[in-house]
């Protein structure tokens, strides 16, 4: 049987997805919006998630500086990434969206603050 | 005492157990041999009490029990304390080792307080209801009945100096029938020989009127004014602290585990942190009284642990309910206190405790049997209380003898030895009047040997940081200004604020754990657990006391609460 | 100190509040006791909040940044690490003594208030687990609070009970920190959380998921050493010979929210014993005239936005009971068949209204009906409803004179 059953988890609505292959083709049903089918498309060819942690940082104010992938990122590379945001310190007092990296090493994804450091 | 041997034989056969052994040692029946469960184990103890003997020792076995039991013990190992030397050597932190420690500072004494866990007051004096009993519910002429009704005339007085708090919220004995109402005049005449004042007879009406919760099917009560409510564990503090001030010394995590014995006389006690010459032994090791006995060769009890298990309720129940109420106890035969509903005086309602006789004497795991009994026949008692409202649950267990009654003497046999055992209920209530009693049994006995004298710098008043919630505004307004800390509340379900938590890991009698904070400053023993709390706490003890965050305990060591930290690989570049 | 409104709790629902009652052209004072604004947005670090309102991923942080910065662009003030000590009314005002580091304490007399309190988590007593009490029991939120703004890790070999969105959020950050997380424990039968969080927090990494089972025990005596777990029979009680040991060093819990009102009680109001908050009306307006309440502190809702949303309602509401526009809800909403709850209670005639319900257990192809006496208000069919997926619904002004309006849920007959 060519189908794969999924749960979308683009939105809380948690859509049951049925992706057929049957034809060949991808065919999705059960989506109640696009990205519905998008997320199925990425599912079935390459998987992704975006990613939140956080970093070290130098101030004992804000030792922690929460953070995310801005986009997604190939899903069997999380852990190598957690590797890569593990070993970042920031010196910087950053705001939400200053970038922490530029591009995260074997993504083009950039990785973001998304917290303001200022505010104590 | 050979007759006295034959009777309890006779008694133990007539109750099926043939085969335990009787013989005498010093004044006391000691039986042995072995039975099929605890239940008979303690048939066969009470069997053998009130044949003129002075205690039965009961070393009957159990089949199939075996020696598995609970029992916390310091990990430590050290010679720290070795050959030192004091007066008094008082074995157990307990409201009562900590109440004689500080009776006993009155007196120019080199005294040290041994205490085998890692703070005072986490046994028993933690676990229990926190009442002053008004000395009804014990036998006239008993030890408990004279220690009881003398505790409750001193508690006004000790409180004032010792800065705790205390309130006589008064109690009611709750009639379910309302021919017991008849039994007034007999209540009322006991109530006067066994000393009370003010025992009154409440009919079902005026009970509703002071009490407008009451069940339904409560007939009427016998008042009785001269209850009171403390935070147990915050008299032991005080008490110790007191101790402290007045030169006393505490020792946390020092377990005595036995003695070195010169004929009749104690002369140093064995601990993991090494041998301590003692003038003069107090036993007030609570649940383990009959083992340090033991250890002098003077056992002449058993304690056999009755475990009570004890609900607390959310604070918001606290105005529902104005007095302590509980079911009339009728029958007489029965060893508990019966439990029912305590008002606590930090503002919680109180539900409990159970009475089981188990035979491990620190297990304080509870059962949702046990909470089901709290809930179906305490809760009813108030009409307003719901089982939602149980914020947290523990057990303790009573220190009980077979005679059921507390030990406060002398030894016969050992010199220098007291002892202060088998202080079951209601040992908190009486703990100020066992304590001078012991302190002048201890003082008589060393006046035999030297001449002791009065402490010139005893100060009967504790010192104590400042209260802000207690304070008036003006005052806590000056606090505030002085010292911002005192401003910043951390705990948000007491209102505990950062200053207090300070105050506590630097008191007299420091608090460097999660726990010990908690009986001190009672941050996160309110409705949420320590849920938002715990981390600021945890950071506050890692910064006064300089130590790293995963070394920080919930209790004692071993305890810790956090196992390392995240982003260590980014940080090790920069800290070197 | 005198304020219009006064809102307490600077979360999404508060600085929605304080925004709204600006905008409204009232005075407002707003208190947070905590040092920094965002309430528990602060510790969620996840992304996935702001899709209704921004059709953005935003992590927690993000998502309260926008709305501080627009609280802060209209010089709304804060106060910080400010403790509300004593509430009362007096003469119909709202009499408040406030402490905070810097003032000490101080009263503040407010004509109308905001409480946007947020929700507390249910503890390891209140799901009555049994034994000791050793360190390594943590609930969801406290694990949260010291991974993701400490840096601290509570535990090496986690066992998770309950099956809430924070606890399967947090088997995914303890197993992208460095822990092992060796299952979630769900005494009910089906997952608590919202489904795309077992997907993504739990199947993703390969934690597995017990439904019908539960902690019965927990071992050790200074830290957590293992736990009992067992299987569940109907009524939820473990089932004899199902035990079974896990050696562990924790166990997180994530076994409900509850609204905090603690502070509201003392003056008497109405609350709805299925929320746990109080009754409300479509203006977030409580049974007490001129007290509002929004966010996680009505009732626990499952969308940030839906949050925010609740507190610009109350916030313009209470603006206009300053200015005398705005009367109570008398209009009783019940929450019928199939309902687990419906929010608000009450609602004014005349007047749009946003309601939320959940369904009492999960049920395909259903029919929402709202009527009135005989007469059918309004209809609404779903694919699929779960008690742990929160519905919003608009309902349209309703006629003056009504005395009750009832939710119900009706299956739709299966023709397969
Ligand atoms: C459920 C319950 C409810 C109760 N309610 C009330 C009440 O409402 N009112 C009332 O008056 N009484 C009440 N009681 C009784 C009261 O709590 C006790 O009588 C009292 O706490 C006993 O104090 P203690 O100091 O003798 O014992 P503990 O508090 O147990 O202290 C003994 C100490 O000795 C230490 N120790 C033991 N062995 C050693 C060793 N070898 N070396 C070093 N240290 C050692 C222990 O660690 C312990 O800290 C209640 C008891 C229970 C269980
Ligand atoms: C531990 C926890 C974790 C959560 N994690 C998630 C999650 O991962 N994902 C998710 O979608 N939802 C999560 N939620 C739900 C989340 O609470 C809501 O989405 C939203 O943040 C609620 O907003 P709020 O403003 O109502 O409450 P909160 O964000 O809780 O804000 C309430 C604010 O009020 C302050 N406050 C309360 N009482 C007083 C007082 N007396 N005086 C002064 N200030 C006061 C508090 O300090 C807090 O800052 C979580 C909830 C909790 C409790």
């Amino acid at each position: 049987m060519p189908e794969t059953l999924m749960t979308c988890i683009q939105c809380p609505l948690s859509c049951r997805l049925v992706v057929d292959t049957g034809s060949g083709e991808l065919v999705v049903s059960g989506n109640q919006c696009r990205k519905g089918e998008e997320y199925a498309h990425d599912e079935i060819i390459n998987p992704t998630r975006s990613l939140t942690s956080t970093v070290a940082t130098i101030f004992p104010d804000f030792p922690l500086l929460p953070v995310r992938t801005d986009g997604e990122v190939p899903k069997d590379k999380i852990f190598e990434i957690m590797d890569i945001i593990n070993s970042i310190l920031v010196e910087k007092r950053l705001r939400p969206g200053d970038v922490v990296l530029e591009k995260i090493p074997g993504t083009g994804t950039p990785l973001i603050a998304t917290a303001d450091m200022r505010e104590l | 005492m050979e007759g006295g041997l034959q009777l309890v034989k006779k008694t133990l056969q007539s109750k099926g157990f043939p085969q335990v052994e009787l013989s005498e040692r010093r004044g006391a029946v000691v039986l042995e041999g072995e039975v099929q469960n605890w239940d008979d184990y303690l048939a066969a103890g009470y069997g053998a009490v009130g044949y003129g003997f002075r205690g039965v020792v009961n070393n009957i076995t159990v089949s199939g029990l075996k020696n598995c039991f609970t029992e916390s013990r310091p990990a430590v190992k050290d010679l720290s304390l070795d050959s030192s030397e004091f007066d008094v050597v008082i074995v157990g932190g307990g409201i009562i080792g900590c109440a004689i420690a500080r009776e006993l500072s009155r007196w120019d004494l080199k005294i040290a307080l041994l205490e085998k866990e890692d703070d005072i007051a986490k046994h028993t004096s933690s676990r229990n209801n926190g009442m002053i009993h008004p000395a009804m519910a014990v036998k006239l002429g008993s030890k408990k009945h004279h220690y009881n009704l003398r505790g409750n005339r001193m508690y006004d007085q000790v409180a004032g100096e010792l800065g705790f708090e205390l309130e006589w919220p008064g109690s009611l004995a709750l009639l379910t029938k309302s021919w017991q109402i008849l039994l007034g005049p007999l209540a009322k005449r006991s109530a006067r020989k066994k000393g009370l004042h003010g025992v009154k007879v409440f009919s079902r009406r005026k009970v509703k009127d002071l009490e407008p919760n009451i069940g339904d099917e409560q007939r009427g009560a016998f008042y009785m004014p001269e209850s009171g409510i403390v935070a147990p564990y915050k008299v032991t503090v005080a008490y110790a602290e007191n101790a402290i001030q007045n030169g006393a010394r505490l020792f946390m995590n020092t377990m005595v585990q036995g003695f070195v014995m010169e004929g009749s006389r104690i002369a140093g006690v064995r601990t993991n942190r090494g041998i301590i010459q003692a003038g003069l032994v107090v036993n007030a090791a609570g649940i383990w009284s009959d083992r340090i006995a033991e250890m002098a060769g003077d056992r002449f009890f058993t304690i056999h642990p009755r475990k009570g298990v004890i609900a607390i309720l959310d604070k918001k129940t606290r105005n529902s309910q104005k007095l302590i109420l509980g079911r009339a106890q009728l029958n007489g035969r029965s060893h508990t206190k019966g439990g029912g509903l305590t008002p606590l005086i930090d503002g919680n309602i109180l539900v409990g405790p159970t009475a089981t006789e188990t035979p491990d004497r620190e297990d304080y795991s509870t059962s949702a049997k046990e909470l089901q009994f709290l809930e179906e026949n305490h809760l009813p008692l108030n009409k307003a209380l719901k089982k939602d409202d149980f914020i947290t649950y523990f057990a303790g267990t009573r220190a009980c003898t077979f005679e059921e009654d507390f030990i406060v003497e002398a030894s016969k046999y050992v010199e220098n030895l007291v002892h202060a055992a088998g202080i079951q209920s209601p040992g908190l209530a009486s703990a100020p009047a066992i304590a001078v009693d012991v302190t002048d049994i201890a003082v008589s006995i060393l006046k035999k040997k030297a001449d002791i004298k009065a402490n010139p710098n005893f100060n009967p008043r504790r010192l104590e940081a400042p209260n802000p919630g207690k304070l008036g505004l003006e005052d806590r307004n000056r606090l505030i200004a002085a010292n911002p800390s005192y401003g910043r509340i951390i705990c948000r379900c007491e209102m505990v604020s950062e200053g207090e938590v300070v105050d506590a890991i630097h008191a007299t009698l420091p608090a460097h754990s999660i726990d010990a904070i908690k009986r001190r400053a009672r941050a996160g023993m309110g409705r949420c657990q320590g849920g938002f709390c715990t981390p600021a706490v945890l950071n506050i003890i890692s910064r006064e006391i300089n130590s790293d965050i995963t070394e920080v305990c919930k209790r004692e060591p071993g305890s810790e609460m956090i196992v390392g930290r995240t982003k260590d690989k980014a940080r090790a570049g920069y800290e070197n | 100190m005198k304020t219009d409104v006064m809102v307490i709790g600077a979360g999404p629902a508060g600085l929605s509040a304080a925004l709204a009652a600006n905008q409204g052209g009232a005075g407002v004072l707003l208190i947070e006791r905590e040092s920094r604004p965002g309430g528990i947005l602060k510790q969620c670090i996840h992304d996935g909040f702001g899709i209704v309102r921004y059709n953005e991923k935003l992590s927690g942080p993000e998502y309260a940044f926008c709305d501080l910065e627009a609280v802060k662009s209209r010089n709304i003030e804060i106060l910080k690490n400010t403790f509300v000590l004593d509430l009362k009314m007096k003469d119909s005002k709202f009499k408040l003594l406030l402490q905070n580091p810097d003032k000490g304490v101080f009263p503040v007399t407010a004509t109308s208030l905001v409480a946007a309190t947020g929700c507390r988590e249910r503890t390891s007593r209140q799901v009555f687990i049994h034994g000791d009490r050793p360190a390594g029991i943590y609930s969801a939120g406290t694990a949260q609070n010291l991974i993701n703004i400490h840096g601290y890790l509570p535990g090496r070999k986690c066992v998770v009970l309950g099956s809430g969105d924070i606890g399967m959020i947090m088997a995914r950050r303890l197993t992208l920190e460095g822990a092992e997380v060796l299952g979630v424990y769900e005494i009910k039968s089906e997952v608590s959380g919202l489904t795309r969080n077992l997907v993504q927090c739990l199947e993703d990494f390969d934690i597995p998921l017990y439904l019908n089972s539960t902690v019965t025990k927990v071992h050790g005596a200074r830290r957590v050493e293992g736990v009992t777990v067992a299987a569940v029979g109907p009524d939820y009680s473990p089932l004899f010979g199902t035990e079974s040991y896990i050696p562990c060093d924790t166990l997180l819990l994530s076994v409900g929210l509850i609204p905090e009102n603690d502070i509201l009680e003392p003056l008497g109001l109405a609350m709805d014993t299925s929320t746990g908050g109080p009754i409300v009306d479509q203006q977030m307006m409580t049974t007490i005239p001129g007290l509002f309440s929004c966010g996680n502190a009505t009732h626990v809702y499952d969308l940030v936005d839906h949050v925010s949303e609740s507190g610009a309602t109350a916030g313009s509401a209470a603006a206009g009971y300053c200015k005398k526009d705005c009367v109570q809800g008398e209009i009783e909403v019940k929450a019928g068949d199939n309902l687990l709850y419906a929010v608000p209670q009450r609602l004014v005639p005349g007047k749009d209204s946003v309601v939320y319900f959940r369904s009492a257990r999960t049920m395909d192809n259903v029919l929402l009906q709202v009527e009135a006496g005989e007469k059918v208000l309004t209809n609404k069919k779903y694919i699929r409803l779960r008690p742990p997926e929160m519905e919003r619904l608009v309902l349209e002004p309703l006629p003056a004179g009504l005395e009750k309006v009832v939710l119900s849920l009706k299956e739709a007959e299966t023709d397969a």
